[in-house]
């Protein structure tokens, strides 16, 4: 409806090549009736974190561990970059797929650095090309080489025993990385701060990555794609996170994304994506059209508003970065009370304002498209 | 990985933490004052009063020192067999395959060692091995197979399953996370095991002369048929020395090993 702002979509439809691809893959254990997982067939395309959701015992973990052989599949065929994993042996086959879990499993008797280079070692690296590997790692993951390499993982905390076991994950370099609720034991607080030092560390190795959670917020935030398993394990939908949040494919995903998807969208949508209200920068209060007008301090800094069109008394100032989304935007407004957010740049500078009236009218045209 | 069965869930024995290190330097301190308090308390004797000449003999310090040589190879030779049957089987019975398995070889163990060893030694005497020192060592064995056997087994079910998950997820073969991953995290607790099984048999051992096996229990034999209390008394405080000996040797060589692989 707006003429000042634009939602546009998010397009990752234009995948790279499948880098896993599940072929009509069940299983069903022994002495069970029930197949734990049936008939799958998906694709995850090269470079890109698909998320495996879905309600207790609905196969997703059985899915990520028939991927490396860890578990058999009963039928269907498991291609990986081309080749059945069947066709290899599982020991060498998993020597290629990084597999981080839950527990993160670091070998007590083991420093951090011979854990990070157990995989290296088998692969029969040299000794200093495996001691360079690993300081590298520990700095990929924020950890000085100097001061954990020789440490134990006792004496980590959890957060930083699950950094060492991503560091372990990616330590041969392995195309693709099999993640088992790597974050699903750790405080909150700790768990956002772990998500968002992931995603930089992706940004950098582009893995190809299977990631199963059971938390919709991190399917969300982490995911390319997203994968929901219903009970009997079978896949219900498989799209991006915007889409599973705006046309949940049946009953089950809709109850199963539930009504909190609209605020949760909010965080897909990066203020980038929107065009802002432009802002005039005046030492006066002098109305300028139907521009908002903001005051710099002596520095050059953004200092209040002077003047905003359609109020008699200038709200407080808030600002939020350039990069990021739109749920940042509307927290610090909803904190303030304030009508309006200056969006500023990697540099400080301002960008433009984004406001509240003109943002939820957007949203509101986006949810009827 | 399936939760270990109920029945044996603990080992025998728990590896001592905190009071090791102290023991660590007291134990050969007690040793040494034994040994030279039963030194000089057997200089300190007159046998050539009357009457006590065959105690002479049998506190004699050459005759004393081929009984204990007797003595360590017996608890030596016996203990080596029990760690080499032991720890292979244990190993086996821990693994998964095993099932339950491993719960019925234990009370069959636990059977074999509720047999007084005394028994066991005479019986053995009318085995095909006859009297000497190859049924004393057979019987030692049987005696004391179950504390490493069930360490060892107890030790390798107790490591996390979350460690074998990763080494297996990395790509290690389940040869290399039995090397790798389980016997370092387990060795704590069989040693353990094999230090009961060492004491036991320097206790044991001295049973060994009644099948004309030797060892130290030959003088304290004839010391208590000659009535001589004090004599049997203090041969029997080198037995005890010896046994302290053992356990703190096995103790030296646990941190050793703890210390390449921790």
């Amino acid at each position: 409806m707006s003429e000042t702002s634009e939602i546009t979509t998010s397009d990752d439809t234009a995948a790279g090549r499948p880098m896993i691809a599940l072929e009509g893959v069940s299983k069903t254990y022994p002495g069970q009736e029930r197949p734990a997982v049936e008939e799958l067939e998906f694709e995850v395309p090269e470079g890109k974190i698909v998320m495996l959701i879905g309600p207790s015992g609905c196969g997703k973990t059985t899915t990520l561990k028939m991927m490396n052989r860890l578990i058999e599949p009963t039928t269907g065929r498991i291609i990986l970059d081309g080749d059945d994993v069947t066709s290899v042996n599982a020991d060498q086959l998993r020597r290629r797929i990084g597999y981080v879990i839950q527990q993160v499993g670091l070998f007590p008797h083991m420093s951090i650095g011979e854990n990070i280079g157990m995989v290296p070692k088998m692969l029969g690296w040299e000794r200093q090309r495996i001691a360079t590997r690993v300081d590298e790692l520990l700095h990929l993951v924020g950890m000085e080489p100097g001061e954990y390499r020789d440490r134990y993982p006792r004496q980590l905390s959890g957060g930083q025993q699950q950094r060492v076991g991503v560091a372990r994950g990616l330590a041969a370099d392995p195309p693709v990385m099999l993640m088992d609720e790597p974050f699903g034991a750790i405080d909150p607080i700790t768990r956002d701060r772990l998500q968002d030092e992931f995603l930089e560390v992706q940004r950098q190795v582009a893995k190809t990555i299977c990631f199963v959670t059971h938390d919709l917020t991190e399917a969300v935030k982490l995911g390319d794609r997203i994968a929901i398993f219903g009970t009997g394990g079978r896949l219900r939908q498989y799209d991006t996170p915007d889409e599973i949040l705006t046309n949940p494919a049946d009953e089950f995903v809709a109850q199963f994304v539930g009504g909190g998807a609209a605020v949760r969208r909010l965080s897909l949508l990066d203020i980038a994506r929107l065009k802002l209200d432009e802002v005039v920068v005046s030492a006066t209060d002098s109305p300028a059209g139907n521009h908002p007008v903001l005051a710099l301090d002596d520095a050059g800094k953004p200092d209040r508003w002077l003047h905003v069109p359609g109020t008699t008394e200038a709200p407080p100032l808030v600002t939020v970065p350039f990069t990021g989304t739109v749920y940042d935007a509307v927290d610090v407004m909803l904190d303030s009370r304030a009508p309006l957010v200056l969006v500023l740049g990697d540099d400080g500078a301002p960008r433009g304002a984004l406001r509240w009236d003109a943002m939820v009218g957007d949203l509101r045209a986006r949810g009827n498209a | 990985m399936t939760a270990p069965p109920p029945t044996i869930t603990r080992p025998i024995v728990t590896p001592l933490r905190k009071r090791r290190s102290l023991a660590l330097f007291v134990t050969p301190a007690v040793v040494a004052v034994i040994v030279i308090g039963v030194v000089l308390w057997i200089n300190a004797q007159d046998f050539t009063a009357p009457g006590r000449a065959p105690e002479g003999r049998a506190l004699d310090f050459g005759d004393l020192l081929s009984q204990f040589g007797q003595h360590a190879y017996l608890v030596g030779v016996s203990t080596v067999v029990v760690v080499i049957i032991s720890i292979p089987l244990g190993i086996l019975l821990s693994r998964k395959s095993a099932g339950r398995l491993g719960d019925a070889v234990l009370s069959i163990g636990g059977f074999l060692q509720a047999l007084p060893p005394f028994g066991v030694i005479i019986l053995m005497a009318f085995s095909p091995l006859g009297f000497g020192a190859g049924s004393a060592i057979v019987a030692l064995v049987i005696a004391s197979f179950l504390p490493v056997l069930t360490n060892t087994v107890v030790g390798l079910r107790a490591v996390e399953p979350s460690y074998i998950e990763a080494a297996r997820g990395m790509g290690m073969s389940a040869g290399m996370t039995l090397r790798l991953v389980e016997l370092p995290l387990a060795v704590p607790v069989m040693v353990a095991g094999i230090r009961v099984a060492l004491v036991l048999n320097v206790g044991t051992a001295t049973l060994a002369t009644y099948i004309g096996a030797g060892g130290l229990g030959t003088p304290i034999l004839s010391m208590l048929k000659l009535g001589r209390a004090d004599a049997a008394f203090a041969v029997a405080a080198l037995v005890t020395a010896l046994a302290l000996f053992v356990d703190w040797l096995a103790a030296v060589v646990e941190r050793l090993v703890r210390g390449s692989s921790a």
